[in-house]
């Protein structure tokens, strides 16, 4: 749980990364393969600076990683930012099955305790032989 | 259930108790203390609730050394049947994730469904975030299958 929060932040810029179309559909090139960065500008009206830094936001996101070949730079989909997603679910998941269950004992527990005194009042009302110290 | 643009996680619980005593144990300090924010090693400090529309609460535990708050906002109570609220533990993150608590009164007990939605940190990319995100769900979906994750860029 330490990582609770650098987990999440990192989702929240995974969501942000996600948010720009460009960017969305700058992922969709790569999940289909390497690419270079001129590549990715082709298809795009914008420049090749403006899609450089959209690049430069996926790789902070670790949606994108980027390698040499040569002088060349090749960039590539990481799809472990999107499975974190599915971390997170699974373990707040957990946590509330946890929390509804604790919440049910001590539901439990409380009817227990007033069964008892219940069985308590009426044992001074009526009362039996006594066992134990007098 | 608004699903499927956001990331969320839904769980559903029956009780034998009441609609009402489970509602109410939601904003019953001494109830929640116990099953709330609470981990099995840590120290309840501080429980404040303000049970209103627009009120808050505030759960403080100790972990390990440090104290963790719990941190939220009511945004619909009506008993027995529905609770809403933002949440944020300020130390880890300063988004609000949306918690709704519905509550089913059964012939015996009820059944009680959670839906955690989580936030964006930014909020006005929120919606379009969650945009993004159902999208690109839908792109794995499509391609994932087929395109292997490329291994090429090395690990971290």
């Amino acid at each position: 749980m330490m990582q609770a929060g650098e987990f999440k932040a990192r989702l929240d810029r995974t969501l942000v990364a996600l948010a720009d179309p460009t960017r969305r559909s700058i992922l969709e090139r790569l999940s289909r393969g390497e690419a270079r960065v001129t590549e990715l500008a082709e298809p795009f009206s914008i420049s090749l600076n403006s899609v450089s830094k959209h690049i430069r936001m996926l790789e902070r996101a670790d949606l994108v990683r980027r390698r040499k070949a040569g002088k060349e730079h090749l960039l590539s989909f990481n799809r472990a930012p999107l499975d974190e997603a599915a971390v997170w679910i699974e373990q707040h998941r957990e946590l509330w099955t946890l929390r509804l269950s604790a919440l049910d004992d001590l539901l439990r527990a409380e009817d227990d305790l007033l069964r008892a005194e219940d069985r308590a009042r009426r044992k001074t009302i009526r009362p039996r032989t006594k066992r134990g110290k007098p | 259930m608004n699903e499927g643009d956001k990331i969320s996680v839904c769980v559903t619980h029956r009780f034998s108790a009441t609609a009402e005593r489970v509602f109410d144990a939601w904003v019953d300090p001494e109830k929640v203390c116990k099953f709330l924010f609470v981990t099995a090693t840590g120290q309840m400090l501080r429980t404040e609730i303000d049970a209103r529309v627009g009120g808050g609460f505030t759960i403080v535990e100790r972990r390990a050394g440090e104290d963790v708050a719990h941190v939220g906002t009511y945004l619909e109570i009506d008993r027995p049947r529905r609770l809403v609220f933002l949440l944020a533990v300020p130390k880890y993150s300063s988004g609000q994730d949306r918690i709704s608590v519905d509550i089913r009164p059964l012939g015996s007990g009820c059944e009680l469904t959670l839906t955690h939605e989580m936030a964006s940190r930014q909020a006005e990319h929120r919606g379009r975030a969650q945009e993004g995100w159902r999208r690109v769900l839908e792109m794995l979906a499509e391609q994932l299958p087929l395109a292997e994750p490329s291994r090429a860029a090395g690990q971290g």
